[in-house]
Formats: structure tokens, C-alpha cells, sequence
């Protein structure tokens, strides 16, 4: 091994944490074995991303930086504003790294780089941007007019990190915000993208995507998996690919 | 009077089927059969469930309130309510229940609160002991929701604790309808046929016992049609506050203060009362729970009751 290569091994957080589901995501798609000491419960939930096959056998953490510390973490990854916890990870000497929600799957491929980067790995963030890039040169020139609605009747928003992905599959989301149902059945969408998740466990925004009303649309159909859209990140790739084949 | 309630209960009813997000008649010229459907899965069941939940809570606190001959008794005072909207999260989160098994799971959830209220208090118990054990059912029933809605398997559960304890009616489905509706009509037909009974109860228990009424049965069927009237309601609609303890008093004045004699009337009182507010609810330019608005009516009066009784 030459010397560059030594010192660069010594460099590399080699006991990384993640703190939340979408930089386990990252994680997952970007770490070498042995580098993960724990990602967060969601992170290896097959429930909540599509990516958890990837986590079997890592051990996971409850999304805290105060329970993580006695696994002795040389880097921590969270996303969104974490205040307190960078000022005590600050404290302790800690590397702690919160990144902001993205807002386009640019940001997401210039998230997933800089993990990458910080994980000494950076031909694995090259490797998605390439992949990215690859869906956005492809994309289908003449986009459907869609409508995905979640649970309760909430629909991402036009020009948001949902919107983004949803184009490179070929779909512009037609209407953001809440979407009543009288209103949804009376100028139904072309497409209706229905969001799959945890499908069979009861809660009141899942009851009303099966109200009997909606089953009377008379729109198309696709079901995207609920789960790669909770981040619209390292798992969304894969998805877009699937609702290309399925358009 | 029972007419004019009643005429104004179908006047509130025909205001509550033509409002809405879309023009009804517009997409009824260019599609019959879309405005049907909005009419028949939508309009329909909404409106409708605001008459059946709305009698269903009126009738049950007039009942409430002659059985235990207290004026402050009410199915959302006293527990029923919570415990009806707790078996309901209990069918619906934990066992995959559907529309049937949560209605019958907030029938038996208030059935519960009232045994354990009546175990806690005894049926003949004095205002004191009675509000207290009933705001402890109430209290308890309602921190075993929230605990439920923590521990159920779908993570957005915890998001529908407001509707269960404040309740809505918004997007509600022709077949909670066609459920809950026939439950609560008939605990209300209950309760008015012990309505006499009632009245004779209001004389005391001996009085009562004399006339030749047993009264030890008048109280199992009394709670088991207040649990029918308010369970199946709650468990679509969430617990909705104060109509039940506001309506009665409505009424009173004009029953001649025979208490058994108010439940027809308060039934259908609670019935306009619920529409209206649920026509206000639509109206107002903020997302207001159905709940927050019976109680912003209700609470008010509630303390005017008791300043009224110092």
C-alpha cells in the first residue's frame, strides 16, 4: 500500500451514524462494509424504504444523538435543522453533519456526492450523478398531465422534489396542496398516481384513498411506492425506472 | 314543537346537500351520472351523519342526564364518548377491522365507560361524585387513545388524534352511513320508549319503584341504548363535544322539565345543532375540527350552567 494510500485510509470515518431515513439512504448507497455502525430504525425497515434490504445486519439506533454517542461515531449524519445536537456533538468532537431537505433531485445527487466525498468514497456519489444524469437525458419528451395524492388528499407540491422526480418519470403534477374529493372526482386528473404505503394498517389519511368514491375515477392508475418517495432521495433511481416502465 | 324542530331539521339538511366544492346542478346537466355519485357517495353520507350523530347525541345526553337525574350528565362529560372512540381505534388500528368492526368496536368501547363510570360511582350517586368519576373515565379513556395511536403499526396514526377526539365529518362514506345510522336509530327508539319510565324516575327511585317500574332493568337498557345512539356515531366521526350536554338544557324549558319527555326533541335538536355547525365548518375560511366548534358553542354555556347553579 503506498503512503497516500495509508494516510487516506486513516482519514476516512470509519464508525459512521445516521441519525435519520434519508441519510441512511445515502448511506446505504454509498458507504463501504465496515463503515456503518448503526443507521437509523426506519433505515432497515422494509416498510419504510426500499433500500432496507441493503441494511441487513447493521444495527440501528433510535434517531438520537445522545444514544449513539457509546457507539463511539467518528461522523453523524442527520437531515434537517439539528441545533442543539450539532452544538453538543460540537462539544464532545464529534463530526456532525445535518444536511437541508433537497428540493430537486439535483440536490439529492449533490447530497449523495458529498456523503460520498465525506466517506472517502467518491466514486460511489460519481456513480449516481452519472445515474441521474442518465434518467434526466431520457427523460420522456412529452410528460403526461398527473396527479399524485397522498393520504387525506394532500398533493405534493407542483415545482417541489416530488414534481422533480415525478417529471423524469414522465408525469407533471397537475395541482399541489389539498385536493377535496368532490372537486378530484368532478375534473379527475388523466393519470391518478396512487402512493403504496404500509397499505392494510389503518390510519385516517389512508382511509380516504380507499373511499368508495375514488374507486368510480375514471383515471389511469399507476401506484408508486410510497416508501422511495417518503425522501425523494438515494432510493428514487431505482422507483423512476419502474414508473418508466410501467407509463 | 317536535314539527318545528323537525322542519328544521330538513331545511338544515337540504342547506348541508347543496354545499360544496363543485356545482352540483352544472355537473348534473353535463353528467348525470358524476353528480349522482358526488350526491350519493359524498353529499349524501355527510349530511346524513350529521342527523344521525347529532340525534344520537342529543337523545343520549337527555337520556343520560333523566337516568342519573343530573343536569351536568352527558356521553361526552362522562366517558361514553372516549370510550366509544377508543374501542374504534382499538378495532380499526389494532385488529384490521373495516367500517362493521370499528362501528361495533364504539359500541362497545362506550358500553365499557359506562359500566365503569356506574362501578365507580354507583347509579344513584350525588352531582360531586358522579362528575368526578366521570371526568376521571373521561380523562383516563382519552390518554389510552393517545397511548393507542402511539403504539399502532401505521406511523401517521398519531396524526388522527385530534379527528378522535374532536371529530368530522368530512369524506365520510355511504356505508358508515348506511351502518352507523340504523345503530343509532335504534338506540334512540330505546331510549324513547323508556322515556315514561324516565319521567317517573325523576320522582326518585322509591317514587319510581312504586309506580311499578324496575328500575334495575330501566338502567341496563338505558345504558345499552345510550352506548348504541352515541357508539356507532363516534366510531365514524370521532367524539364530538358538548351537544349532547348543551341540547337537552335547549330543550328542557320546553318539556316542561319532564326529562324522559325531552329525548324525542333533544334527539332532533342535536340533530339541527350538529348539521348547522357542520354547514359552518365548510363555510368558515379556516380548517376548523367539527369538534372545536360544538365546544366553542358549548363550552360557554357550560359554564354558564354552573355559574348559573352557584
Amino acid at each position: 500500500m503506498s503512503l497516500a494510500a495509508a494516510l487516506l485510509l486513516a482519514a476516512m470515518p470509519m464508525r459512521v451514524v445516521s441519525l435519520n431515513l434519508c441519510t441512511d439512504e445515502y448511506l446505504l448507497v454509498t458507504a463501504r462494509p465496515g463503515q456503518i455502525v448503526s443507521i437509523s430504525q426506519l433505515g432497515a425497515d422494509r416498510q419504510e424504504t426500499p433500500l432496507a434490504v441493503r441494511a441487513r445486519g447493521l444495527a440501528t439506533n433510535n434517531g438520537r444523538l445522545g444514544d449513539v454517542l457509546a457507539q463511539a461515531p467518528d461522523l453523524v449524519l442527520t437531515m434537517g435543522a439539528a441545533p442543539q445536537d450539532a452544538a453538543l456533538a460540537r462539544r464532545l468532537g464529534v463530526k456532525f453533519v445535518a444536511l437541508p431537505y433537497p428540493e430537486s433531485p439535483g440536490m439529492v445527487a449533490a447530497q449523495v456526492a458529498q456523503v460520498a466525498a465525506l466517506l472517502g468514497n467518491v466514486a460511489a456519489g460519481e456513480a449516481f450523478a452519472a445515474d441521474l444524469a442518465t434518467l434526466v437525458s431520457t427523460a420522456p419528451a412529452h410528460p403526461k398531465k398527473a396527479l399524485m395524492v397522498g393520504g387525506g388528499g394532500l398533493a405534493p407540491a407542483m415545482n417541489g422534489l416530488t414534481a422533480g422526480w415525478l417529471r423524469l418519470a414522465g408525469y407533471t403534477q397537475q395541482q399541489g396542496g389539498p385536493v377535496a374529493m368532490e372537486a378530484l372526482l368532478a375534473s379527475p386528473p388523466p393519470v391518478l398516481l396512487v402512493s403504496r404505503y404500509r397499505p392494510r394498517q389503518y390510519s385516517q389519511p389512508q382511509a380516504w384513498t380507499q373511499h368508495p368514491a375514488l374507486a368510480r375515477l375514471p383515471s389511469r392508475r399507476v401506484a408508486v411506492d410510497g416508501r422511495a418517495f417518503l425522501c425523494g432521495g438515494a432510493a428514487m433511481p431505482a422507483e423512476i425506472r419502474r414508473l418508466r416502465a410501467a407509463r | 314543537m317536535t314539527l318545528r324542530l323537525a322542519l328544521l331539521c330538513l331545511v338544515l339538511a337540504l342547506a348541508s346537500l347543496a354545499i360544496g366544492p363543485v356545482d352540483l346542478v352544472a355537473i348534473h346537466a353535463r353528467d348525470p351520472e358524476l353528480a349522482r355519485t358526488l350526491f350519493l357517495e359524498l353529499r349524501l353520507p355527510r349530511t346524513g351523519l350529521a342527523l344521525a350523530i347529532g340525534a344520537g347525541l342529543g337523545g343520549a345526553g337527555a337520556a343520560t342526564q333523566a337516568l342519573l337525574r343530573n343536569p351536568l350528565a352527558s356521553p361526552d362529560v362522562l366517558g361514553p364518548s372516549t370510550g366509544a372512540a377508543l374501542g374504534a381505534v382499538l378495532a380499526g388500528y389494532f385488529l384490521g377491522a373495516g367500517v362493521i368492526g370499528m362501528a361495533l368496536g364504539g359500541v362497545g368501547g362506550a358500553l365499557a365507560a359506562l359500566a365503569l363510570l356506574l362501578a365507580l360511582a354507583g347509579s344513584g350517586a350525588g352531582s360531586p361524585q358522579l362528575i368526578l368519576a366521570g371526568v376521571a373515565v373521561a380523562t383516563l379513556l382519552g390518554v389510552a387513545i393517545n397511548l393507542a395511536l402511539s403504539l399502532a403499526p401505521s406511523p401517521f396514526a398519531l396524526y388522527d388524534l385530534m379527528t378522535w377526539l374532536m371529530g368530522s365529518l368530512a369524506d365520510r362514506t355511504l356505508p358508515q352511513l348506511l351502518l352507523a345510522a340504523p345503530l343509532i336509530g335504534l338506540g334512540l327508539v330505546l331510549l324513547i320508549r323508556s322515556a315514561p319510565a324516565l319521567d317517573a324516575l325523576a320522582l326518585g327511585e322509591e317514587v319510581a319503584q312504586s309506580l311499578g317500574i324496575a328500575t334495575a332493568s330501566l338502567n341496563r337498557r338505558t345504558i345499552m341504548a345510550v352506548a348504541l345512539a352515541t357508539g356507532a356515531g363516534v366510531a365514524v366521526a370521532g367524539s364530538i363535544g358538548f351537544i349532547g350536554l348543551v341540547v337537552p338544557h335547549l330543550v328542557r324549558p320546553l318539556t316542561g322539565h319532564r326529562p324522559g319527555a325531552a329525548i324525542l326533541p333533544a334527539a332532533l335538536a342535536g340533530a339541527a345543532l350538529l348539521t348547522a355547525a357542520d354547514i359552518a365548518v365548510r363555510l368558515l375560511p379556516v380548517d376548523l375540527k367539527l369538534g372545536v366548534l360544538t365546544a366553542l358553542i358549548g363550552a360557554p354555556f357550560f359554564l354558564w350552567l354552573i355559574l348559573r347553579g352557584r
